[in-house]
């Protein structure tokens, strides 16, 4: 009888991978990571590393000094001379990035609330400063008072170690969502297909006439289903390696950091890879094989995939961190376990606990599906 | 031996009214068929035969009554069972993803025909219903009479001893239906049971040993079509069947 498992699994293999459709979903969907790994890393470098030019104008409706002059210089400002109604209008023209207002001793900065406001009072706030600092000497000197005693009357010193790079955690994780993603949408086409398109096509009631049990029937197409899944999530996870890889050569924003995850970490997150795989194609399969049509069950399907990626992507936002009970939480613990493992954290316990949970839950589903497929219900609900 | 008694499904509808209600589809139908006899099932659209059919090849299962093949019950027996038994449809449908010869190495593999007799099976049967010429064409690409072939073959592999054939010539041409009814004929002679139903009296009339004649789910005439034939003093069993229901109007 177990015979018939690989027998079923053998025909549901041929019909998965002879269906353009489910090959696409397979092995093309995994090529969106490089895509989403590169385009991700250039758009946070670009947003870091803005070149100077494009918020350096900076409009004064005063006359500086040459002490003024020369930290403008030093900080990179370049200074547009007018009166406040010119410079405004040129403000609201875009041809300067901000304007500095002078009322007696007060300077004053106007600007919108914006991107390029944000950057240009990053450089004036310093020269501001800087000036301010040059005559507060000026005049403790001039007052025979030592300045250092008075402007460093106190210091502060920053001892923060970085542990984690901000863009490289958000990239991994990320990364991760989308081959949960992946994941998904690949076990979905296989799962329908092997479901409520064989229920459509006529095909499951010559099924049943076989001589196997319901039991080897949904155990064979759940093999089949998960190995697509495998295929798709392993084939992610590669790619994914391979892009960060090149992301942490490419740029900037992970200098000192290392994306290259450990032989340690490639193991589990495989392991959770496959147990993610395993979940997904025992749940797509059974609410697929709910459902009298393909079309149906492709509808009945389409929430799981967003239901598998919010977990994760909520925890992380909300910085969740993996505790025991969090560990039984399905979606949710895989997202959590993939950061700690990729931070090189391997908690075995939780682990354990995810992988119980996980098994439980796809032998639950497994029952429900064969109870299903011994009933004549899976072929005449109406 | 196949022995079906006093098999009843009962179905739950909904009325003009959308309320529900109780349908016997079959009601206490009980016949046997012996190794060797071709028993057809014959009756109009709608008058059971099909859910009959689907409760002996164990695809649906009886709301009451029993089904034994040489003693043996779907209850406890099931497997045995199917691995002697054929099930054929007008509507049945098969894996057009595949090729003719991998449905067939398929088919060979769940009825547990050896390893080594598989691809001589297969081929033998190839020769037998002449499919030599698209024995590796995917099933996607036939005609529906070599589909029809394919289908036929299916049944073959394992050399079951029951055949239940559900109106297998309803919708096909008449080189279709000849290429079943050949079949039919082989299979009898190598004393194999076969459940033949349909609609088409006269082909009914000339291949069956025996008929059971259904309307309404149950039965109402029961013997050899020379017998129905002397019974309802009519000269075919297309007026038997007529007379046996009170005429066309009844039908209606």
């Amino acid at each position: 009888m177990k015979n018939n498992v690989l027998y079923i699994l053998k025909k549901e293999i041929r019909e998965t991978f002879r269906d353009k459709k489910s090959l696409t979903m397979m092995l093309i969907i995994p090529f969106m990571i490089p895509l989403l790994v590169i385009g991700m890393s250039a758009l946070f470098e670009s947003q870091l590393k803005r070149p100077i030019e494009d918020y350096n104008k900076i409009g004064m409706s005063y006359e500086t000094n040459e002490v003024e002059k020369k930290i403008i210089s030093k900080i990179g400002i370049d200074p547009i001379y007018d009166t406040e109604e010119k410079l405004k209008e040129k403000y609201d023209n875009g041809e300067i990035d901000l304007y500095i207002t002078k009322r007696d001793n007060k300077y004053i900065i106007n600007g919108n609330d914006n991107d390029t406001t944000s950057y240009a009072i990053s450089l004036v706030e310093p020269y501001i400063l800087a000036y301010k600092e040059y005559l507060q000497n000026e005049y403790l000197t001039y007052e025979n008072i030592d300045s250092n005693n008075v402007i460093n009357i106190i210091t502060l010193e920053k001892n923060i170690i970085e542990k984690d790079n901000f863009f490289a955690n958000y990239i991994v994780v990320y990364s991760f969502l989308f081959i949960i993603m992946a994941i998904t949408i690949s076990a979905t086409y296989p799962a329908t297909d092997a479901t409520a398109g064989e229920k459509e096509r006529g095909t499951l009631e010559t099924l049943l006439t076989f001589p196997i049990k319901s039991k080897d029937i949904i155990i064979g197409k759940f093999l089949s289903v998960s190995l697509s899944s495998i295929i798709t999530g392993v084939l992610s996870f590669g790619l994914t390696i391979i892009s960060l890889l090149i992301a942490n050569n490419m740029f900037d924003i992970y200098k000192n950091t290392n994306l290259m995850p450990s032989m340690v970490s490639i193991i589990f997150s495989c392991f959770i890879i496959i147990s993610y795989s395993l979940l997904i194609s025992g749940l797509c399969i059974a609410i697929a094989s709910k459902s009298k049509t393909f079309k149906e069950a492709q509808s009945a399907l389409t929430p799981l995939t967003f239901v598998s990626f919010f977990p994760g992507m909520i925890a992380f936002m909300m910085d969740i961190q993996t505790t025991a009970v969090l560990s039984l939480v399905p979606f949710l613990n895989f997202t959590l376990l993939f950061e700690d493992i990729s931070n090189n954290n391997v908690n075995y316990l939780n682990i354990l606990l995810m992988v119980i949970s996980t098994l439980i839950i796809i032998f639950v589903i497994l029952k429900t599906i064969i109870k299903q497929y011994t009933s004549e219900k899976i072929l005449f609900s109406n | 031996m196949l022995k079906v008694n006093n098999i009843t499904k009962k179905f739950i509808r909904y009325n003009s009214k959308k309320e529900k209600e109780e349908f016997y589809a079959d009601n206490k139908i009980s016949f046997t068929a012996k190794d060797g006899e071709i028993v057809g099932i014959l009756g109009p659209n709608g008058a059971g035969k099909t859910t009959l059919l689907r409760m002996i090849a164990g695809i649906l299962n009886p709301t009451d009554g029993t089904i034994e093949f040489d003693d043996l019950s779907f209850d406890k027996h099931e497997i045995e069972i199917k691995k002697n038994l054929a099930y054929l449809s007008g509507n049945t449908k098969i894996y057009n993803s595949l090729s003719a010869y991998e449905l067939l190495e398929m088919c060979c593999e769940l009825y547990d025909v050896s390893k080594e007799k598989r691809n001589d099976r297969i081929k033998e049967i190839s020769t037998i219903l002449n499919m030599d010429d698209f024995l590796y064409n995917k099933i996607e690409k036939l005609s529906t009479g070599q589909t029809q072939k394919v289908n036929i073959a299916r049944c073959l592999v394992h050399n079951p001893k029951y055949y239940i054939l559900d109106e297998a010539t309803s919708g096909l041409d008449i080189i279709s239906s000849q290429i079943i009814l050949d079949f039919i004929k082989r299979e009898k002679k190598d004393g194999k049971t076969i459940l033949y139903s349909t609609h088409y009296m006269e082909e009914a009339e000339n291949i069956c040993d025996r008929v059971i004649m259904i309307n309404k789910g149950v039965i109402i005439e029961e013997g050899t079509p020379s017998e129905i034939k002397k019974n309802t003093n009519t000269t075919n069993l297309r007026d038997a069947f007529f007379k046996l229901i009170g005429g066309i109007d009844d039908e209606k």
